[in-house]
């Protein structure tokens, strides 16, 4: 059984690498450049979040932002732990950031990374209010499970077993929005709040026709293009806010 | 960052005609960075001709054998794992990384699981180190193993494998799979491929009753077996895969240095290759990292946090020279052997040439 095949071969076929010893040099970088910008979003997120406690208008949803908050930094972690076995220096690497960080809430930043921070552009904005908190977590909670079916099915396999285990935490943060959602109801403020944060969740699904995706794809990063993702999470958010009554 | 530890060899024992398997002690000192889970790999590195050779081989040892053991096949042309056949000894010290790999379950001593492993080849290694250890450490579990070979005569742990099934009696089973030579079964010859795994679910295996499959041999082999597993309804949670180390990329050659003569104040040519297209341009000399240059330069160049820590921007030098302002994520050997974070690096000679592909 000594006959192998070349590696783009088998990750083209669906195979599944191991170690960093086995990963060539691009598909090691964009498997970098894919954890990156999930630490980066978690951390973010999680610091953004933080101050959604604050907001809480009581103690169940205290407690819930407290959830999100805190397990959100462990999924970051989680994460970063399976790039420190490419060499990251995990200690620098979480604070080479402020993730607490925030754009004015009118900036335009597209689906641009800002300069070597590769958050999802959607945790540059900042969150005003509980309502807003609520909603934003409802909408990104919905296209994180949407990415998530992505995620857990990447070509490393390390870093799929993480993501396998965060998926149904992930999923429950959604839940806690959506249940805090409910709770709200439908108000002018909720409503402003939706209108807001749908382009810049939509946002984070990335280009049409994106031409990275066929590197990804060709690596078994990927399998879903943008735009189908899309969809699917506008799909959803149509659905759950309409159980809302928006 | 993962540091070495010398580790001195205690016993070498021919296991086939190109296979050993060596026994190894970490120094007192090290004992607790040695502790390993099952099917776990060691990293050894070793100087051939002045150039640093990184090999992984995984420990074959369950975890209450209380030793280090590794199996290493001969490669063609392999330097280390033909110099661990032909040279290494008893006394000989090597150096080797803390244990690493995630190819393993909880262990859990009150369940009652149905393991199913499969290994090509040398594959077994980290696959017996899993069966040791499962078998001593859940007494209610049991494990299935198909295990394919060329021969008989190459099959590594072969009477360890018959040992294990006597202590284990009724818990531990073993079906051979010989490429190139006849059984009594006419299933068991040939080899492992979709044809063969729909053989063996018809009438030896059933998916349904297995907890978790470990797969670990050829590409080939373990496409072949994912796909079967899949189809009878495993999903990936429970399908555990380990390539095989000799999937390793060869050893990098020394980079070449350029000896042209710097001319002040000019820019530097700059030849970028990425996804097999090359790229020349002219960059700043000062003030623009090749990671700045390349982009600016419209190549769509892996980065992230650009302050030298993550390594996502690695790239290797292959004429010219670069001077990285700061590096928190190469080891010594990768930068010796050319590897550069780009967004540290800034070239010193008048061009230079670089590679993300390699």
């Amino acid at each position: 059984m000594s006959d192998t095949m070349n590696i783009e071969e088998y990750l083209a076929q669906g195979g599944v690498l191991t170690a960093p010893g086995n990963v060539p040099a691009r598909y090691r970088g964009e498997l970098m450049r894919l954890m990156s910008s999930f630490v980066d979003s978690e951390l973010a997120a999680s610091a953004g979040f933080a101050d959604a406690i604050n907001f809480a208008p009581g103690i169940k949803e205290r407690i819930a932002a407290s959830r999100i908050t805190l397990e959100k930094a462990d999924h970051a972690e989680r994460v970063l732990n399976v790039m420190a076995d490419f060499g990251t220096d995990v200690a620098r690497y979480q604070t080479s950031h402020d993730w607490a960080a925030r754009a004015a809430r009118d900036a335009d930043l597209g689906t641009a990374r800002q300069a070597g921070d590769m958050r999802l552009s959607v945790f540059h904005y900042p969150v005003t209010g509980w309502a807003d908190a609520v909603v934003m977590n409802v909408l990104q909670g919905l296209a994180t499970g949407v990415q998530m079916t992505e995620l857990t099915r990447v070509s490393y396999g390390p870093l799929a077993e993480v993501f396998r285990a965060i998926a149904p935490r992930e999923a429950r943060h959604a839940a806690l929005g959506i249940e805090g959602l409910e709770k709200l109801g439908a108000s002018d403020e909720v409503r402003a709040a939706a209108a807001y944060w749908r382009p810049r969740v939509a946002a984070g699904f990335g280009l049409a026709g994106s031409h990275r995706f066929a590197t990804l794809l060709k690596f078994g990063l990927r399998h879903a293009p943008n735009e189908e993702l899309l969809a699917r999470w506008e799909t959803l958010v149509g659905e759950h806010l309409a159980a809302c009554g928006l | 960052m993962a540091r070495f530890h010398p580790l001195k060899v205690t016993e070498i024992r021919r296991e086939t005609r190109d296979a050993v398997v060596v026994t190894l002690v970490p120094r007192d000192e090290d004992r607790a960075l040695f502790d390993f889970i099952q099917g776990q790999y060691l990293t050894f590195r070793r100087d051939f001709d002045g150039e640093e050779v990184r090999r992984s081989y995984s420990i074959c040892a369950g975890l209450d054998d209380g030793w280090l053991k590794v199996g290493i096949k001969r490669v063609d042309g392999g330097a280390f794992s033909t110099w661990a056949n032909e040279n290494l000894a008893p006394g000989d010290e090597i150096d080797a990384m803390p244990p690493m790999g995630r190819f393993h379950t909880e262990l859990d001593p009150t369940a009652a699981r149905h393991y199913l492993g499969f290994a090509g080849g040398s594959g077994i290694t980290p696959v017996l180190s899993i069966i040791r250890t499962v078998l001593a450490r859940e007494p209610k579990s049991q494990f299935t193993l198909v295990y394919a070979n060329r021969q008989i005569s190459s099959i590594m742990f072969r009477e360890e494998l018959e040992d294990i099934k006597n202590t284990y009696l009724g818990r531990f089973s073993v079906i051979h799979v010989l490429e190139q030579e006849g059984q009594e079964i006419d299933l068991f010859t040939g080899r492992i491929d979709a044809e063969k795994m729909e053989g063996l679910f018809a009438h030896w295996l059933d998916a349904s009753a297995i907890d978790t499959a470990f797969i670990c041999g050829p590409e080939p082999m373990m496409l072949a077996i994912a796909a079967a597993l899949r189809a009878h309804g495993m999903t990936d949670d429970q399908i555990k895969f380990e390539l095989f180390a000799s999937s390793q990329p060869g050893r990098a050659k020394a980079r070449a240095v350029s000896q042209a003569a710097v001319t002040p104040g000019s820019g530097v040519m700059a030849t970028v290759t990425l996804d097999g297209t090359t790229r020349s341009f002219e960059m700043a000399r000062d003030g623009q990292s090749i990671l700045e240059a390349a982009i600016a330069a419209k190549m769509d160049a892996p980065y992230s946090c650009k302050a030298g820590v993550c390594s996502t921007c690695r790239c290797k030098v292959l004429k010219g020279e670069v001077e990285m302002a700061v590096n928190h994520a190469l080891e010594d050997y990768e930068v010796r052997a050319g590897y550069v974070l780009s967004c540290q690096a800034h070239p010193v000679s008048d061009d230079v040439i670089v590679t993300y592909d390699e």
